[in-house]
């Protein structure tokens, strides 16, 4: 799995041929036709590459580059594994045993690795090898002293995540002893961290290893490495450019291959390293509509979203998290979107203003028409000026989605002038009253906070402030309170609703809770699985479903006034977006299905005026009988 | 850059306008090209205006230096690298004649040999100072000697002395007028003249060591062409003519040493015309120079000897066979030209020629004669032995210690004799080697000396093995040499002492204690400009009467 | 903020304490004896434990390490048997050239370091991310002294654009524009290995920064992309960077031993590879503890930084 891993990148493919073919030279070394490398002649020193004498020439003895050059390599790979192998068995040894035992034995540690991290890296390395003396050996127990620090912390800090785990408890319990437990149940979780550690430093040994014999601590005569050739070369360079050039970029050349390999081999088996793998959202959700849909806008109502399709790039292709998600929003209206988590409720908020992360989603289909403007074609500068000024968002959780290093008073007059308001004291002024508007206390106070020193319901506050901040015409709060505790959230929500109303904005109100959709909205869709399986007027949904998923939905929430209800809890799971079903998505967790459920695709039908399902047995559909 | 600044398109496909247009990020972008362009237009200017490339001002002579000197007082110091400096600085009773190692006349006008050799007095030069306005005379002459003998010396501190041995010959030093001095000796000692020729003999300002003490080493005081300038760590060390010196003005105003310790950025710097004079050519980078119309390169023998100390106490080459095989094995010839690319000879015996009568022009070089060796060998019972070869890494006058310890490992390789080479660190290795050679077989060694007397009696004779103090490591003994030298010590008259001389070369080159591998030309580049440049065989470098023509 | 400063501060004292522990240790297991270094080729063994004896050389290491340790405190730290002067003096002359030439290098790298990663970040996935990448990883796996010596072959020594070594010249202007000149090449070759590092490290906490909610949220507000990027992004991406930069500065500190060397730069990495040549011991304790108390102030820099970007940290 590994090697094929690899060889799908194309750079760590390189790296690795790199690599193997120098590894191969250097080991094939007694086998190859080559000259004794230290064989001197000095009557036919210092002869330029292709002269006759070697393919590159020789050196200031007359001796053959190209022999030294495979043998140098030899000696520096050798030594540059070995530094590597001994830096990560010490310095994993070290973290192992300090996450384990913790306490003092971690405390003592850890203050000797950061004396030794005081050091910067080279110095420590040639303070060592000063008192070793020079020598091959000796510069690379001094380059691997070096690094134990690096792997000692890298280490230390994954298995400390190990440690408190169940499974090693429960080996102690058994009595299992220390070593036991460490080789056989923490040393396992941590390896694939020490190999990746071990493979993105090892280039880097090998380069400073060269390094030391190149300043003469290294590699002592008659013995050389590519480091001690540098240095030999160095000396003629003026005359014979190329003695110096070949060890040099031989060394170059391992280490690109090395570290190619290296980053190769971390994102195969850490991908969590590779923060840059997954991609970063751009401005604006990539659109990629087929060219059917041009004509079909309807200029009703402050939001119409119709045949909304959003797909996500994964590895095995492109599949629909939303798909064909149509609804209509009057201007002052109230919308609900109602779904289990991954139902495609957020995906559906965040598509109509296209801040779903792209990558990987991608709208493939569906018009999102604002007062008659399809935002889908819009270009960038224009979807900025939407943004915020005509739709605005308020979004789950406040302690994510403030930036934390930015006082919240900033954040707000960021919004405000991001639609007009000129100049900064109008902005700041603006700020304060918003402050006000959502009734937090000691305006100035809050304005000069950062994020982290409020609490969930302030800051929830100060997102819904963001949000009025360019006086929108749509709200769409994506479960705005899911993060608050009880009480904060019915007083969250009552200042939501008034401000709203006072905006006379319309909304979209994305939540899982049932009992906070009816409280807020007017109408309500029922998402599962990409698609609307019901939409409809709350109470109507609500009290007479007609979807099986909307019965279950709501009689697994506790409502108020009635704890004796027994919730009915929901079993099974949603189907993962790459294996939607053929027929009916809630199918497999359906009590009603029946075959005809599972072979085509279901349609949204009308089912009661201003209502709709996408169920063949919506009429056996009840509360009690789902 | 494929949507930089291009109007956005209406399209039904829309990701290259909303990941790639690059204008919103185009104040950043503005700053991040303002500062690059700023960056692009100083190298631009820095490279068009050459600030740091001056040339060097013609009435100061600009010379390259293997290394920062360790200090600046004459007796404390060792390598000849700070000796070159010194000799514009300081000057001694007696100097060595130039071009030659003849000892003539310097701030001692002349001097009387009385009592067999035990007793000298020396007539001084009338009217010289030092530096610093004082008065150089007899009181700073028994100042200057007894520092260096006696350790109750007020200025004993200011040391320790390396050379104090060149002296201590010497029992008592009077002052008979402020012009005269005398000096006893417990016996005769032949090579105290030259030694006063000697940095280690160089007369120092007895107020400024008194007042400086171990300072004085950072900011000294002589009678010299030149006095010290400044001197900053690392760049530079300047000297500056002394008007009033008595020999005349120095034709230069101001002499500027630069340490530079890697040859390689040495000659760069010379080629770059940044250096007026560059002593120590690298062998590899004679090729450079051979520009007449740029450079002038500069050569000269000189007493340097480059050998092998041979081990006759332990292992094969006790036997006098296998030493001479060994001196018939190397190739020196092919060392000289190839490996140390012209820049040194090959030696006959202990005696450098530069000595002049003292070398016996009768010795010759052992040629190299493989077949004569393997018979030697042969007849020894030493084939296939395996010799251990210590070798430094680098060190003063050591030329190219580790190519020639390969070539020598490969040339005894041709005759039979496995070598392994050790290789030290030049103080650790000095270290190892003068503590006895032990069980290797061979050392190398290179040592430069003004009298013919001081590498010998310490490296030769039976009393000088590294257990009684002295640096014979090899453990040579031969009475007739111990005997010949202690002779040649108490010879006054120079002649005589000279034949004494080359029978001690002709006795040792046939014992062969050593392997006489090479004896090093010294060489220096000048730039064309620049006249009167000559070096010496004392490896001293007096450049009072160099000079440079003004720039083209 | 103060008080931060204050903690950190403090809690470096005990680092510190570590490390001359450590420096005396290590630099006095140097072998080879000073008294040979002074006495050269004349060294008997007689006269280098006389003078081994005048040093102080033959007492207990604990001992020495007393001493050693007063001599720190009160700001002396011996004297240098090779440039026999006091070795505080000497390091003070090395410092700045080092200083000078490691904050241009660490100015290079954060500057070509940052724009790089920011760049290949927001343009993630093009041909321009791609040719980003590349040169970064390149500019890792580059070893700067063969950089260096390429560098000087070609600039200086056959095209003679720039000066071959040293830090200033004699004589001439001098001044800035002269230290300029001296400067470029150094400095580039030893930004190289730090630019890249700084430059991958930028690119990927961008990367993770712009995949945060809090992006999307100033999107939503309507932001420009440049305010998106260049306010909220990069700041939070440089809190990430800043320890980088930290290390960084530990990288050029060190590898200024290699450029120094090469370039005949009279700083202290220079002076500490010929100090260990002449086991110039105390000098060469000097140095390392000059360097690496350097080196622990730049990390208390980088946490002061760290924490003034980051309000989270300050408290």
């Amino acid at each position: 799995m590994t090697a094929r891993g690899l060889l799908r990148q194309p750079l760590a493919a390189t790296g690795l041929a790199v690599v193997a073919t120098l590894v191969l030279l250097a080991l094939a070394a007694p086998l190859l036709p080559l000259p004794d490398p230290d064989l001197a002649e000095p009557a036919r020193r210092l002869q330029p590459p292709l002269s006759g004498f070697g393919a590159l020439g020789t050196d200031q003895l007359g001796r053959d580059v190209l022999s030294r050059l495979v043998w140098g390599l030899r000696v520096s790979l050798a030594v540059g594994a070995a530094a590597t192998l001994a830096a990560t068995v010490v310095g994993s040894a070290i973290g192992l045993v300090a996450a384990f035992y913790g306490r003092w034995v971690d405390g003592v540690m850890m203050r000797a690795i950061d004396v030794l991290m005081a050091f910067p890296y080279l110095l420590l390395a040639l303070a060592v090898v000063a008192a070793l003396g020079p020598g091959l050996a000796n510069a690379a127990i001094a380059i691997a002293v070096a690094n134990v620090p690096f792997f000692a912390r890298a280490v230390r800090g994954a298995a400390l995540g190990v440690v408190g785990r169940d499974y090693v408890d429960a080996a102690r319990i058994a009595g299992l002893s220390d070593r036991s437990i460490l080789v056989t149940e923490i040393l396992p979780n941590v390896l694939p961290l020490i190999v990746v550690t071990a493979a993105t430093t090892i280039g880097w040994m090998i380069l400073e290893t060269a390094g030391l014999s190149f300043l003469g601590l290294g590699a002592q005569p008659p013995q050389s490495d590519l480091g001690s050739m540098l240095a030999d070369g160095r000396k003629a360079l003026t005359t014979a450019p190329h003695v110096a050039a070949a060890p040099g970029l031989a060394i170059f050349l391992l280490a690109v291959g090395l570290n190619l390999l290296g980053d190769g081999l971390r994102d195969l088996l850490d991908p969590r390293l590779d923060a840059g793998r997954g991609g970063a959202p751009a401005a604006a959700t990539d659109v990629e509509r087929g060219d059917a849909r041009e004509a079909e806008q309807s200029g009703e109502g402050a939001l119409v979203v119709a045949g909304l399709t959003t797909a996500f790039d994964t590895p095995s292709g492109r599949h629909a998290a939303v798909r064909d998600v149509s609804f209509a929003l009057p201007r002052g209206g109230s919308l609900g979107i109602m779904g289990e988590s991954g139902s495609g409720k957020s995906v559906t908020a965040l598509s109509i203003c296209r801040l779903a992360a792209s990558p990987p989603g991608v709208i493939v289909d569906g018009v999102v028409s604002l007062a008659g403007e399809d935002v889908l074609a819009a270009p960038v500068e224009r979807l900025r000026e939407i943004r915020g000024a005509r739709v605005a968002y308020v979004f789950q959780d406040p302690s994510t989605t403030l930036n934390p290093l930015m006082p919240v008073g900033r954040q707000i007059a960021e919004a405000v002038s991001a639609h007009g308001a000129a100049r900064r004291a109008e902005t700041v002024d603006e700020a304060r009253r918003l402050i006000e508007a959502v009734e937090l206390p000691d305006p100035d106070r809050i304005a000069s906070a950062y994020p982290h020193e409020l609490s969930g319901g302030q800051r929830q506050r100060v997102g819904i402030a963001m949000a009025l901040a360019g006086e929108p015409d749509v709200l769409i709060a994506d479960e705005p309170t899911t993060a608050l505790d009880a009480t904060t959230q019915a007083t969250v929500l009552r200042l939501f609703s008034d401000l709203r109303s006072r905006l006379g904005a319309s909304l979209v109100f994305v939540s899982h809770d049932v009992s906070v959709i009816e409280a807020m909205c007017e109408r309500v869709a029922v998402m599962y699985a990409g698609e609307i399986v019901e939409e409809g007027p709350t109470a109507a949904v609500l009290s007479e479903p007609r979807h099986p998923y909307t019965a279950r939905l709501v009689a697994c929430t506790p409502r108020l006034g009635e704890p004796d209800r027994a919730l009915d809890p929901i079993e099974g799971a949603p189907p993962p977006i790459d294996g939607r079903p053929k027929g009916c998505a809630f199918a497999p967790r359906c009590r009603l299905a029946i075959d005809p459920c599972r072979a085509a695709p279901i349609r949204l039908e009308p089912v009661a005026d201003d209502r709709a399902a996408r169920c063949i047995r919506w009429e056996d559909v009840s509360l009690g009988r789902a | 850059m494929d949507a930089d600044g291009q109007e956005p398109r209406f399209s039904r496909r829309l990701p290259a306008l909303s990941r790639r247009s690059e204008n919103h990020v185009r104040r950043l972008a503005t700053a991040f090209r303002m500062i690059l362009a700023l960056l692009a237009a100083g190298v631009g200017l820095l490279i068009a205006a050459k600030p740091g490339l001056a040339p060097t001002p013609q009435d100061t002579l600009v010379v390259g230096q293997l290394a920062e000197p360790r200090a600046l007082d004459p007796a404390t110091v060792t390598g000849a690298n700070d000796f070159r400096i010194l000799a514009n600085v300081f000057e001694g009773l007696t100097r060595f004649r130039r071009g030659s190692l003849e000892v003539g006349g310097a701030l001692a006008e002349r001097w009387e040999i009385l009592d067999g050799g035990r007793t000298y007095i020396f007539h001084l030069r009338d009217g010289v100072r030092f530096h610093d306005g004082t008065a150089f005379d007899a009181e700073a002459v028994k100042f200057n000697l007894e520092r260096l003998i006696d350790p109750k010396h007020p200025a004993a501190g200011t040391g320790p002395f390396p050379f104090a041995f060149f002296f201590s010959a010497v029992k008592q030093v009077e002052v008979v007028d402020p012009l005269t001095v005398r000096l006893r000796l417990d016996e005769p000692y032949a090579p105290l003249l030259a030694n006063l020729a000697h940095p280690s003999g160089y007369m120092a300002s007895p107020a400024a060591l008194t007042k400086l003490g171990r300072d004085f080493g950072r900011a000294p005081v002589g009678t010299g062409p030149f006095r010290f300038g400044l001197w900053e760590s690392g760049r530079q060390l300047r000297l500056i003519a002394n008007e009033a010196y008595r020999g005349g003005a120095p034709k230069s105003k101001a002499l500027v040493f630069r340490p530079i310790v890697d040859p390689n950025a040495r000659a760069s710097e010379m080629l770059a015309g940044g250096l007026d004079v560059m002593v120590e050519l690298a062998p590899d980078s004679v090729a450079a120079f051979r520009d007449r119309s740029r450079f002038r390169i500069h050569e000269a023998g000189g007493p340097h000897l480059w050998f092998l100390i041979l081990n006759t106490r332990e292992g094969p080459l006790k036997d006098a066979r296998v030493r001479r095989a060994l001196n018939l094995a190397i190739d020196k010839q092919a060392i000289a030209d190839h490996v140390l690319q012209g820049t040194a000879t090959v030696p006959a015996g202990p005696i450098s020629e530069a000595f002049g009568p003292a070398s016996d022009p009768e010795v010759k070089a052992y040629p190299h004669d493989p077949e004569a060796a393997r018979r030697l060998i042969r007849e020894a019972g030493a084939e296939g032995a395996t010799l251990k070869l210590l070798a430094s890494e680098g060190g003063s006058g050591m030329l190219e210690p580790i190519a020639m310890a390969t070539a020598i490992q490969s040339d005894l390789g041709k005759v039979g004799l496995k070598v392994e080479i050790e290789t030290f660190e030049w103080n650790a290795y000095l270290a190892r080697v003068n503590g006895g050679l032990k069980e290797a077989a061979m050392a190398e060694m290179a040592w430069m000396t003004t009298d013919p007397h001081t590498l010998a009696s310490l490296s030769l004779m039976g009393s000088a093995t590294p257990d009684k103090g002295g640096f014979n490591a090899g453990y040579y003994e031969n009475p007739e040499v111990d005997r010949l030298l202690d002779e040649a010590r108490a010879e006054q008259d120079s002649e005589a002492r000279a034949a004494l001389y080359r029978r001690i070369d002709r006795i040792v080159h046939d014992d062969a204690p050593w392997a006489f591998v090479a004896t090093w030309r010294q060489s220096a580049v000048t730039s064309a400009a620049v006249s009167g440049f000559e070096l010496q065989p004392s490896f001293l470098m007096d450049l009072s009467g160099v000079s440079k023509a003004p720039a083209l | 903020m103060t008080a931060y400063a204050l903690r950190r501060l403090l809690l470096a004292v005990p680092v510190l304490f570590g490390v001359s522990v450590l420096v005396f240790l290590v630099v006095s297991l140097i072998p080879g004896d000073p008294a040979l270094a002074i006495l050269g080729t004349f060294a008997t063994p007689e006269n280098v434990a006389k003078l081994n004896a005048e040093l102080g050389l033959d007492r207990p290491l604990p001992v020495r390490f007393v001493m050693w340790l007063k001599g720190v405190l009160t700001g002396d730290l011996g004297r240098s048997y090779a440039l026999d002067r006091p070795v505080a003096e000497e390091v003070m002359d090395r410092l700045g050239p080092t200083l000078i030439l490691a904050s241009a290098a660490l100015g290079l790298s954060v500057f070509f370091g940052i724009a790089a990663g920011v760049v290949s970040a927001v343009r993630q996935n093009t041909r321009l991310d791609g040719a980003i990448r590349l040169l970064l990883l390149v500019g890792v796996s580059t070893p700067s002294f063969f950089l260096g010596i390429m560098l000087i072959q070609a600039l200086s020594a056959r095209l003679g654009l720039f000066p071959t070594g040293g830090m200033t010249s004699l004589f001439g202007s001098g001044g800035l524009a002269d230290l300029a000149h001296h400067l470029v090449l150094p400095a580039v070759t030893l930004a190289v290995v730090a630019t890249a590092i700084v430059g991958r490290i930028a690119r990927a906490s961008m990367l993770e920064v712009l995949r945060q909610d809090f992006i999307r949220t100033a999107r939503a507000k309507g932001l420009t992309e440049e305010r998106v990027i260049g306010v909220h992004a990069l700041k939070s991406a440089l809190v990430a960077v800043v320890p980088v930069i930290g290390l960084q500065a530990g990288y050029v500190l060190g590898g200024a031993v290699y450029v120094e060397t090469v370039f005949q730069w009279p700083g202290v990495g220079r002076m500490l590879v010929e100090a260990i040549g002449r086991r110039d011991i105390l000098l060469a304790q000097g140095g390392v503890l000059a360097i690496a108390a350097l080196y622990v102030l730049v990390n208390i820099a980088t946490d002061l930084v760290q924490a003034a970007l980051d309000p989270r940290i300050r408290r």
